[in-house]
């Protein structure tokens, strides 16, 4: 009986510490993006009000409106009185901010970035993974090598590339780059999925007639799905967060900023207006943040393929 | 009447019959091109740049060959070889330190129960997401000098009698770099040593348990020896990204308090883009480089053992 018991009070202790563990990592990973995401919803000057408010008492979307481009008349009126600045003066700045550009530039960026880096690295991770020819660890260690080339190191001649392809001050100049810095990792996660098919899943098809490209589209693209999945978001994170090439190719254009570009650029014009910078980072990340929660399953278990195989 | 051929592009395509090796070259063309352009002709174009006096919006042709005279300048600089300490110092300590954070947040998902690991799972990759030059942005405001959450807080425990200069005073500002890094990127490292967890066989532990191994001892003698590969490869991955920082610095401190904690890529950065001299980032940048190809050479020498690929 009295063993019974202890066993008992030993598991709700164990269930009290495990609780306690949980609570302290969550602390550590969220209290940042969590205090963020509480600045951003206080009203314009509030975040430098001591004491500091963990959640402001009243929440306002104020700040989301302003980084939005979203203003309304009123507001303007109350906002400005009593200060040197006109309604119209701070109308024509708040217009001025829209970071739905950037928003639609990274979106535009990153998904054609995942979608065409995809297609590389699905074709050279099937070569790598299940075709037999020469040179097979060579030519997969000749593809990691280039990503290890810091970005700093390429920046100045593929500004030059850009340059003289015209491309400058366009989003295709984000684009290309960004398809092949992905390639390396994309080819080596795929590569990791495809190599745990069964080799016979070729030999099968090759009886039912099948051709190679065949094979490659019919047969292992649909069983690699969430390997290819996760490679995908990869490279969609990656190139959402570029941020060297995006900035040296943008030359400060808002038109064709992406998020971090522009992020940088606006943090440096509003420096002290901590609830819009606050409110930008919340859009920034809400998206990827999202899709990262919602295929979190997938995406951790690409990542870890990649890793155990190593 | 001869019946008519409708010639196809596509048909004549399937008609070929190739062998394994030339589809295999054909498949990897693509990547290898981007690669080769976007990285080896790259590097390739940067040494030459190194090697010339070159102004940020000439052509390298038109300008002064000067042999190795930006290197020679790269390395009489006391900036050099201060950025070059901090660069080390960063990469080694925030590499260490996501090893430790990230063992423990992994070891942790592992042993609780099964939907407390899957609520720490979706936590632990929240802090990766987050893209470089945004957590420069965050931390700028968490350490911000007067109204800072760390600093308020650190003042409300009455453990400082007003908020630290976290980003301002040279060895607090090197510090609180470190962290901001750690805080991103001991996530990867979780995830990555999570995978190395998840491949240790159950019986290895449930032989350990029955000998009556303590977890202590369980720990010592049969998790991290199992895991020891992953961790080899998952530091050389931390360090080698760590070696080329650069948004976090320009973000959070943009290389100060004076340069204190700039780093060799941010140096690079800063000689094309503000002061305009192409030829002595390039020169910068070329050291990063064969600083970061002798880790690399380890790193995939290491990977290339494990490979089960069909040869």
């Amino acid at each position: 009986m009295s063993v019974k018991l202890s066993h008992r009070y030993r598991n709700q202790a164990t269930y009290l510490m495990q609780t306690v563990v949980t609570i302290a990592i969550a602390v550590f990973c969220l209290t940042p993006m969590f205090y963020i995401l509480s600045t951003s919803l206080k009203p314009r000057g509030a975040e430098y009000m001591i004491p500091l408010e963990l959640w402001p008492s009243k929440p306002t979307l104020q700040a989301y409106r302003a980084v939005l481009g979203i203003v309304e008349e009123a507001e303007l009126e109350s906002e400005t009185k009593g200060s040197m600045v006109l309604p119209a003066d701070q109308a024509r700045i708040v217009k001025s901010l829209n970071f739905i550009t950037p928003l639609r530039n990274s979106l535009i960026v990153s998904t054609s970035v995942a979608a065409l880096s995809l297609l590389i690295s699905s074709l050279s991770a099937y070569a790598i993974a299940r075709l037999r020819f020469k040179y097979k660890i060579q030519s997969l260690i000749f593809l990691q090598l280039g990503a290890m080339i810091p970005i700093a190191v390429t920046i100045a001649p593929t500004f030059m590339l850009m340059r003289s392809l015209g491309l400058l001050r366009t989003l295709l100049a984000m684009i290309i780059p960004n398809i092949f810095y992905n390639v390396p990792m994309s080819t080596w996660l795929i590569a990791c999925y495809f190599a745990e098919l069964p080799f016979d899943l070729e030999d099968a098809a090759k009886m039912d007639g099948y051709k190679p490209i065949q094979i490659f589209r019919k047969v292992i693209i649909p069983l690699a799905a969430p390997g290819l999945f996760s490679a995908g978001v990869f490279a969609f994170l990656g190139s959402w967060g570029e941020f060297m090439l995006a900035s040296a190719v943008s030359m400060g254009i808002p038109a064709v900023q992406t998020v971090p570009a522009a992020m940088l650029n606006f943090s440096v014009q509003f420096r002290y207006e901590w609830t819009w910078i606050s409110a930008a980072i919340i859009l920034s990340v809400a998206l990827v943040a999202f899709m990262t929660l919602v295929f979190q399953r997938w995406v951790i278990r690409g990542l870890t393929a990649g890793a155990v195989k190593y | 009447m001869p019946r008519q051929h409708k010639f196809s592009l596509a048909g004549a395509i399937m008609k070929i019959r190739l062998r394994e090796p030339t589809i295999a070259f054909l498949f990897l063309l693509p990547a290898f091109i981007g690669v080769i352009v976007f990285y080896y002709y790259q590097i390739v174009q940067t040494g030459i740049y190194s090697l010339h006096n070159l102004q940020h919006t000439a052509d390298w042709q038109t300008q002064p060959f000067v042999w190795f005279k930006n290197y020679a300048t790269v390395f009489r600089s006391t900036y050099f070889w201060q950025s070059l300490r901090f660069t080390v110092y960063f990469t080694v300590m925030a590499t260490a330190l996501e090893l430790a954070v990230g063992l423990g947040m992994a070891m942790a998902t592992f042993w609780v129960s099964r939907w407390l690991g899957g609520i720490l799972r979706a936590i632990i990759v929240m802090p990766w997401v987050i893209p470089p030059i945004i957590n420069a942005m965050i931390w700028r405001w968490l350490f911000h000098a007067d109204v800072g959450l760390f600093g308020y807080i650190l003042v409300s425990l009455g453990l400082a009698d007003k908020p630290p200069l976290f980003l301002t005073e040279p060895v607090l500002a090197v510090h609180s770099v470190i962290f901001a890094d750690v805080w991103k990127n001991s996530s990867i490292m979780a995830i990555f040593l999570l995978g190395g967890l998840a491949a240790i066989p159950a019986d290895i532990y449930d032989a350990a348990k029955v000998d009556g191994a303590r977890s202590w001892f369980r720990f010592r003698k049969v998790t991290l020896p199992m895991l020891l590969p992953t961790i080899l490869v998952a530091l050389l991955f931390r360090g080698i990204d760590a070696l080329r920082t650069f948004d976090l610095i320009y973000g959070l401190t943009g290389g100060g308090p004076g340069t204190v904690t700039e780093t060799l890529s941010s140096f690079a950065y800063k000689y094309y883009f503000t002061y305009g001299k192409f030829g002595l980032g390039s020169a910068y940048a070329i050291v990063v480089f064969a600083i970061i190809v002798g880790l690399a050479v380890i790193y995939l020498s290491r990977i290339r053992r494990n490979l089960r690929f069909k040869e």
